[in-house]
């Protein structure tokens, strides 16, 4: 997650303005969901990653390892959907051509549509979705919740990690049983810290004047329609061989 | 008279745990000063800086902001807050923005700036810390130091009359501390008062113009620096030691010097007087020994 975050804020297409990240995504992943997969698929999961790893200069071993957890579900799931059960003479399990055809087919869907997924988070930090998200007209208070929360969760993991090593330090975590006990007293003192923090936050907040809103001046970068097109263009690119192929398959 | 900038009389503060942490104290803040809070841990600095902006409301006694008292409800405290800035000692409880930039802007945004002018404020702050460059930097990845003054950053946005920090310069490094000096030294120059807690002695002694001697959750003596801390009696009930520099300058002094002498505030000044005396001395002794 942290390794997300940080190409998220740092690579080459942070500064873009979301929709140019978002539209293309979106569409893309809408291509695979419609499209037969098998020839969709390994296109958009190419073009998603190329548009990750040369177009926002994210490596490649972030996008694999991003792209590694869901792939490793995906493939246990597989074999269950390739198998089918068959009650008519007594039971019994058999692999079909039409269930390997469906494995195969959802696992290539699924994996396509998270490597869009994935480029969107490793090119956009939560942040730069704010004024998006008030554009569609979510309510202010609960982007700003998002914020706040987002925000709260690294100085709260911080401090887990900090407690963590201080107890492994004192052996706490040197048996199962020690480290049950040991994770529930650091998750207690996690939850009295964090309504400490929460009174001292309020505290540093009402000196700068807050009145229950968090405002912020959110500086958007300009939508480049070129961009934008270009972007839309190498989508189009992927659904129009997407479709081709599948002509000539069939 | 001049009216001081902010005046604290007789303030008693409990703890609504029944803990006393302030006991008729007494302090006043003049316009353009430099004044340090020096105590030792825990003796109430902290409770006694969320005074002066109004967090806290004493139990007992006053705070008046240029001879008048001002009142806790909503309209005074914003007022209050506009003219007297707190930074917290820990940046992460001020920070609360994803971005650097979009921190520093919620103060003058709570002030009803518009965006132009919020903008501008947001750069002018950044650029008198100098870390124009983390303006669109997350705030959670930076050192401690960087939010330690991003956390000044978005209370000097606001542009207060009096900046009130609280030990700030716990927890930076020599280099860190030189920086932070060098900025309030700036922001001294430009005309801001400046109030900050800390236990250091060596910090008061070198940087204060006034010192304000704590000791459980009172004013032992306030007055220009060199003097209070010289004040062998006060400064041990107080807990602290005499600044290494005032007593090697002292003892200096001892060894003979004029009436218009001026103990040395830094290393530099101290160590160039050393040097002086050193050659002086070996030139008497060369002398003698001709």
């Amino acid at each position: 997650m942290q390794a997300i975050d940080h190409h998220a804020w740092t690579n080459r297409w942070r500064s873009r303005h979301p929709a140019e990240k978002l539209l293309p995504a979106v569409s893309l992943l809408a291509l695979t969901l419609i499209l037969p997969p098998l020839n969709i698929g390994p296109l958009a999961l190419t073009g998603a990653t190329l548009a990750t790893v040369y177009g926002a200069q994210v490596p490649l071993r972030t996008v694999l390892k991003v792209l590694a957890a869901p792939t490793a579900f995906l493939l246990a799931g597989a074999p269950f959907l390739a198998v089918s059960l068959d009650f008519s003479h007594g039971f019994s399990l058999h692999f079909s051509a039409d269930g390997v055809r469906l494995a195969l087919e959802t696992t290539v869907r699924a994996l396509a549509a998270v490597s869009c997924l994935s480029f969107l988070a490793l090119t956009t930090p939560l942040a730069d979705w704010a004024p998006l998200l008030r554009r569609v007209g979510i309510p202010s208070g609960v982007i700003e919740l998002i914020l706040l929360v987002y925000r709260l969760i690294f100085v709260f993991a911080e401090r887990a990690l900090t407690g963590r090593q201080a107890q492994t330090a004192r052996l706490g975590y040197s048996r199962p049983d020690r480290s049950v006990r040991s994770l529930g007293l650091l998750a207690g003192s996690l939850f009295q810290r964090s309504l400490e923090q929460a009174r001292r936050l309020e505290i540093g907040l009402a000196a700068r004047g807050y009145r229950g809103e968090l405002r912020v001046l959110t500086l958007e970068q300009p939508l480049s329609w070129a961009r934008l097109t270009a972007a839309m263009a190498f989508v189009v690119l992927i659904g129009v061989m997407g479709g081709l192929l599948a002509q000539v398959w069939t | 008279m001049i009216v001081p900038l902010l005046t604290v009389r007789g303030l008693e503060y409990t703890y609504p745990g029944g803990i006393a942490a302030l006991r008729d104290l007494n302090l006043t803040v003049e316009r353009g000063c430099k004044l340090a809070i020096l105590g030792s841990n825990g003796c109430g600095k902290t409770t006694l800086l969320l005074h002066l902006n109004g967090t806290f409301r004493p139990t007992g006694g006053e705070v008046l902001l240029e001879g008048r008292s001002v009142g806790y409800d909503r309209h005074s405290l914003d007022q209050w807050r506009r003219r007297v800035g707190l930074v917290l000692q820990e940046p992460d409880d001020q920070l609360f923005a994803a971005t650097v930039g979009q921190d520093v802007s919620f103060g003058p945004i709570n002030l009803g700036l518009s965006a132009t002018e919020t903008g501008e404020r947001v750069r002018e702050a950044l650029e008198s810390l100098r870390i124009a460059h983390l303006a669109d930097r997350a705030t959670h990845s930076l050192s401690f130091g960087q939010k330690k003054r991003v956390a000044i950053a978005g209370i000097l946005a606001m542009r207060p009359e009096i900046l009130v920090l609280d030990e700030p310069t716990a927890g930076l490094d020599a280099h860190g501390v030189t920086h932070l000096l060098g900025v309030l030294q700036q922001l001294h120059e430009a005309g801001a008062t400046l109030v900050f807690s800390t236990h250091d002695v060596e910090l008061a002694y070198a940087w204060a113009d006034q010192v304000a001697l704590f000791h459980e959750g009172a004013v032992l003596r306030q007055g220009e620096t060199a003097a209070v801390l010289a004040d062998r009696e006060m400064m041990s009930q107080a807990r602290l030691r005499i600044p290494l520099l005032l007593e090697l300058a002292q003892l200096l002094r001892e060894e003979g010097g004029d009436d218009a002498w001026q103990p040395p505030r830094s290393r530099e000044a101290l160590l160039a007087l050393l040097r002086k005396r050193l050659r002086e001395g070996d030139m008497i002794q060369n002398g003698a020994s001709e």
